[in-house]
């Protein structure tokens, strides 16, 4: 059986970021905040690195909560609906510090869920077992960590 | 292996971490911090309504078509009535269901199921005064009979077709339809459900019919120990009143042998009962006043203690510009965000009503037909009485009644939390209703003084308001009018009315129960079914005047009838009269009556009692002022004014300062030798005082000396201005009214506020209910004219209206404050406030024909099966 890593491509790091974006966007449109861990943990499965995961899925929930902002802003009222939240703790004329918010927010669970992906994904591959030499999958051009850098 | 578990753990924390913050209550965000994601929280409210919608409604008859003009005001076109009233259900629930649920939870003491047990003082007296026992009763009355009576049989159809309407909508809700409110506090609706509808109905009555106005004549009366004194400061019938009805127009009791609602009726008024021989002590002082301060301090969000106020009057074609009957209405109710209304038109088969209604309610409660127009004002008349009972002192389950002791009623009424669990409670009942002192232990009092007020009310009993106004909605003429409002029968409200055949009428309308053994203005002891509310004045004699030869009618708030001509003495906390006395002033000079002369009036700021009591003043201060040059100045403003509470001038800053200081000087025998906690007399009192001269209430008993009304006037003056200086500062030019007289009013959850800056008005009939706040340092207006309304009989599609707020209760929708902002606009020029077009159109064809050249029609939804 193959390992997770070998079943994966190695994505470079633009390139994992744009998939988490699309993946963050496409999963965020269901209105449920969690699936950015998801999101993160899929991208985790195209990175080699905790650190890496961890900052792929930090930007490209970062950037896909961002672009979703940026449509509402322009569709719908949500200037007024952040100034009006921000009122609810006293503040006013601070609506963008709730958007900034919602992105790191957003961010963080990117970055956490892609570094739950990665642990996930060492763990199951130390669980399998290697394959005879004929399988074997060719040799990694990076070296896999062994603690998590984030 | 161990590095790589190792690290799944320490992976495993930060998300963990994370997802606990984002849903864990912080403060009043009860759902969370992860409801700021840019969707599937708070976000997805800012979408606007798509021009074309169609929307499906199971169990339709037929499609539904919905024109939504420029206000938002749905015009509502189907085959059949509970079609039509299903997609207003749906409406209702879609703008407004965050609000239907707070007011009916609160109404049925479930507020702690939303905030949280800190609101528990607040459910306990809900669920002691029993309005969802009461609606429960009254559903169950409308079920037995549904077969036997086909208009019980109707009002039960378009029930549950709103209650299926507002269950369609709660079942679609998305995240973009679901209320921010509900988001913010993390709460869940539960399907509406007929019973609701009751429970608020029973809200509103209780707002409207209720008080504990027995219970502070009790503590004033006995405090005071002086019935002479009690009666000539606190009376019944206010003085200078100008009752509502001209002339008594009673119907035929072969017709009507009952009272209104169907309950049995006495032709003959019982003898009245001395209260000279009705027993001072029967609730101890300390209970009475813990009593008083907890109903007091309960959130009771409708209510009218000090805030009696509505308008309404109609002119015959004999007085009206334009030969045909016109009517206007103002109620005045709290001012909240989102309003109490929600505005509609239905046309449907039998049925073409256009007005107000309250959220998840079924039925119009304010506005017109194809026929007629009707208005409401509170009648004000008493329907609550309070009786204490005798409790067994060797075992307080038990009271004395009919020669034995019988075991009290315990209701469990256990109390859900949001967070804290269920919390007990009980409510002691006796033959007379439910204890309201059971709420008592909730403020810490001595634990052995067992509950014993029972609480009469006719509210609580099976009514039968939603039957009324269904009929109403749907009468063509004065007798349909006569056969709904026989069905009215809480809370007692003068219903005006006028239609296109010339007829002005208003009635009285309510049931007015006949007390045998007492009067019902204090709490009394009946050990026996001697005593009470055993029947009622026949619906065909309560006070009703049709056609007057004045032609007009008028009536806001004050005692209906004049006690010389009428049969029966009916008590009641009625109004002071001062708006009654204005717009009969306005109708009996004027001859020719326009629609704007309406809305002028409407927006009359003029103030009677300043109007009466002022020239007292100023002559007071010339004749035995000191000179003073402060005093002088703010005597020069009283002389210039028009008595009208404008924004612009100091005078009624001055004047509401006035009323107050006069009060404490003439009234110093309760300040000085009795209790500071007593009400002070109403200004009508004082007026009579001043005008009359009555000496022994004008001297100043705590001195030697024997003061003239002259100088107790002049004393008032200096009270007055000490304590502005006191409040407003020392800069006197800076004491314009606007600067302190301001409408701000509260969301429901006060999330935010709806709000217009300086305010008109007072006591008149622009009527503006204010309490000074000591944290803005300037009157909030709290109550004031909920709807403005004004009909032209001959020229019906040109009925305005207007009310404070808008149709949406989404505070980011265009349409959540629009049609406050007209509310708020006075005109200067005009003199009149703004108004809306009741577009009035009774076919999809006329609508589509009108819009084609208008261009109103904002939006439209069809409702298909």
């Amino acid at each position: 059986m193959k390992k997770l890593d070998d079943m994966f491509p190695h994505f470079n790091f633009l390139k994992l970021i744009l998939v988490v974006t699309v993946i963050a966007i496409a999963l965020q449109l269901s209105g449920a905040w969690v699936t950015m861990l998801i999101a993160g943990a899929l991208g985790a499965l195209l990175a080699r690195r905790h650190r890496t995961a961890f900052f792929a899925g930090f930007i490209g929930v970062a950037i896909a909560w961002s672009a979703i902002f940026v449509y509402l802003s322009l569709t719908a009222q949500t200037m007024a609906i952040a100034e009006f939240f921000i009122g609810l703790l006293g503040l006013s004329g601070l609506g963008w510090l709730v958007i900034v918010i919602s992105v790191i927010l957003g961010a963080l669970l990117g970055g956490f869920g892609g570094l739950l992906g990665r642990s996930v994904v060492e763990l199951v591959d130390e669980l399998i077992p290697p394959e005879t030499s004929s399988e074997a999958a060719p040799v990694q051009e990076e070296q896999s960590e062994s603690e998590p850098e984030a | 292996m161990k590095r790589k578990i190792l690290n799944l753990g320490l992976s495993l924390v930060g998300p963990i971490a994370l997802v606990v913050m984002l849903t864990m209550p912080i403060g009043p965000l009860s759902g969370g911090l992860g409801i700021i994601a840019p969707t599937g929280g708070i976000f997805d409210v800012g979408y606007p309504e798509p021009a074309l919608q169609t929307i499906n409604l199971p169990g339709l008859d037929a499609n539904v078509e919905v024109f939504f003009d420029e206000w938002g005001i749905p015009h509502i076109y189907a085959d059949a009535v509970t079609d039509a009233y299903m997609a207003l259900g749906y409406l209702h629930a879609k703008e407004r269901l965050f609000q239907m649920v707070m007011q009916n939870y609160l109404a049925a003491g479930r507020i702690c199921e939303i905030v949280g047990s800190y609101a528990v003082s607040s459910d306990k007296y809900y669920r002691a005064i029993g309005l969802a026992r009461g609606a429960e009763e009254t559903y169950q009355w409308y079920l037995k009979n549904r077969n036997t009576n086909e208009d019980v049989a109707y009002v039960l159809d378009i029930l549950d077709a709103e209650v299926a309407g507002v269950n369609a909508f709660i079942d679609s809700m998305t995240s973009s339809t679901t209320p921010i409110e509900f988001k913010i506090l993390g709460f869940t609706p539960q399907h509406w459900r007929p019973v609701d509808v009751f429970i608020w109905t029973k809200m509103m009555s209780w707002s409207l019919a209720s008080g504990a106005d027995d219970l502070y004549r009790e503590y004033a009366r006995t405090t005071m120990a002086n019935d002479t004194m009690y009666n000539d400061l606190f009376p019944d019938l206010m003085p200078y009143n100008v009752p509502i009805m001209p002339e008594q127009h009673n119907l035929s009791l072969a017709e009507y042998p009952n009272s209104a609602g169907g309950f049995p009726a006495d032709p003959t008024p019982p003898p009245t009962a001395n209260l000279a021989s009705l027993s001072e002590d029967l609730i101890p002082a300390d209970k009475l006043k813990t009593l008083l301060s907890i109903i007091d301090d309960v959130i009771l969000p409708v209510e009218l203690r000090e805030a009696m106020g509505s308008n309404s009057w109609a002119v015959s074609g004999s007085l009206s510009e334009t030969g045909s009957s016109i009517l206007a209405n103002d109620p005045h109710l709290p001012l909240q965000a989102p309003s109490l209304w929600y505005e509609a038109h239905i046309v449907a088969p039998g049925i073409d009503v256009m007005g107000v209604s309250f959220p998840g309610t079924p039925g119009f409660v304010l506005g017109h037909g194809d026929h007629i127009a009707w208005g409401m004002t509170s009648a004000a008349y008493d329907v609550m009485d309070f009786f204490v009972e005798q409790v067994n002192p060797d075992n307080d389950s038990q009271y004395w009644y009919n020669g034995a002791w019988r075991a009290f009623e315990v209701v469990d009424e256990t109390i859900h939390t949001k967070d804290a669990g269920d919390i007990a409670f009980d409510v002691k009942c006796s033959v007379h209703g439910p204890c309201i002192d059971s709420v008592m232990g909730t403020y810490n009092l001595d634990s052995t003084q067992t509950p014993n007020i029972a609480m009469n009310w006719t509210g609580l009993d099976i009514t039968h308001e939603l039957l009324a106004l269904s009929l109403l909605n749907k009468a063509k003429n004065i007798e349909d009018y006569y056969d709904a409002l026989y069905w009215w029968d809480s809370p007692p409200h003068n219903f005006i009315y006028a239609d296109d055949e010339g007829h002005i009428a208003i009635t009285a309308a309510g049931r007015y129960p006949l007390r045998t053994g007492y009067l019902g203005d204090l709490p009394i002891q009946a050990l026996n079914d001697s005593v009470g509310m055993l029947s009622n004045i026949p619906y065909a004699y309560i006070p009703r005047s049709v056609d007057p030869a004045q032609g007009y009618l008028q009536s806001a708030n004050q005692r209906s009838y004049d006690p010389e001509t009428y049969g029966w003495d009916v008590i009641g906390p009625y109004a002071t009269g001062y708006r009654g006395r204005r717009i009969n002033y306005l109708l009996n000079t004027s001859s020719s009556v326009s629609m704007d002369d309406m809305k002028r009036w409407q927006a009359d700021s003029v103030d009677v009692s300043a109007q009466w009591i002022v020239p007292y003043v100023i002559d007071a201060w010339n004749a035995a002022g000191d000179g003073n040059a402060t005093v002088q100045l703010a005597v020069d403003w009283l002389s210039d004014w028009d008595f009208s509470m404008e924004t612009d001038i100091q005078a009624p800053t001055l004047w509401r300062f006035l009323v107050d200081a006069l009060k404490y000087e003439i009234f110093d025998e309760l300040r000085v030798t009795l209790d500071a906690n007593l009400r002070t007399p109403s200004t009508p009192v004082l007026e009579r005082v001043i005008r009359e001269n009555e000496n022994y209430y004008l001297d100043d008993h705590s001195t030697g000396d024997v003061e003239t009304r002259d100088e107790i006037l002049a004393r008032a003056l200096f009270r007055a201005l000490d304590e502005m200086i006191l409040k407003l500062g020392s800069n006197m030019t800076d004491w314009y009214y606007g600067n302190f007289h301001v409408t701000y009013f509260n969301h429901l959850a006060s999330l935010t506020v709806i709000g217009g800056g300086p305010h008109r008005g007072w006591n008149t009939l622009n009527r503006a209910v204010s309490s000074w706040d000591d944290e803005s340092g300037q009157w909030r207006v709290t109550h004031g004219p909920s709807w403005r309304m004004v009909i032209d009989m001959g020229d019906i599609e040109h009925a305005v209206g207007v009310y404070t707020g808008g149709q949406s209760g989404n505070m980011f929708s265009q349409h959540w404050d629009d049609i406050f902002d007209l509310w708020y606009a006075y005109d200067e020029e005009t003199e009149q406030y703004g108004y809306h077009l009741m577009r009035f159109y009774p076919t999809l064809t006329l609508i589509g024909d009108a819009d084609l050249s208008e261009h109103f029609v904002e939006r439209m939804i069809t409702f298909v099966p």
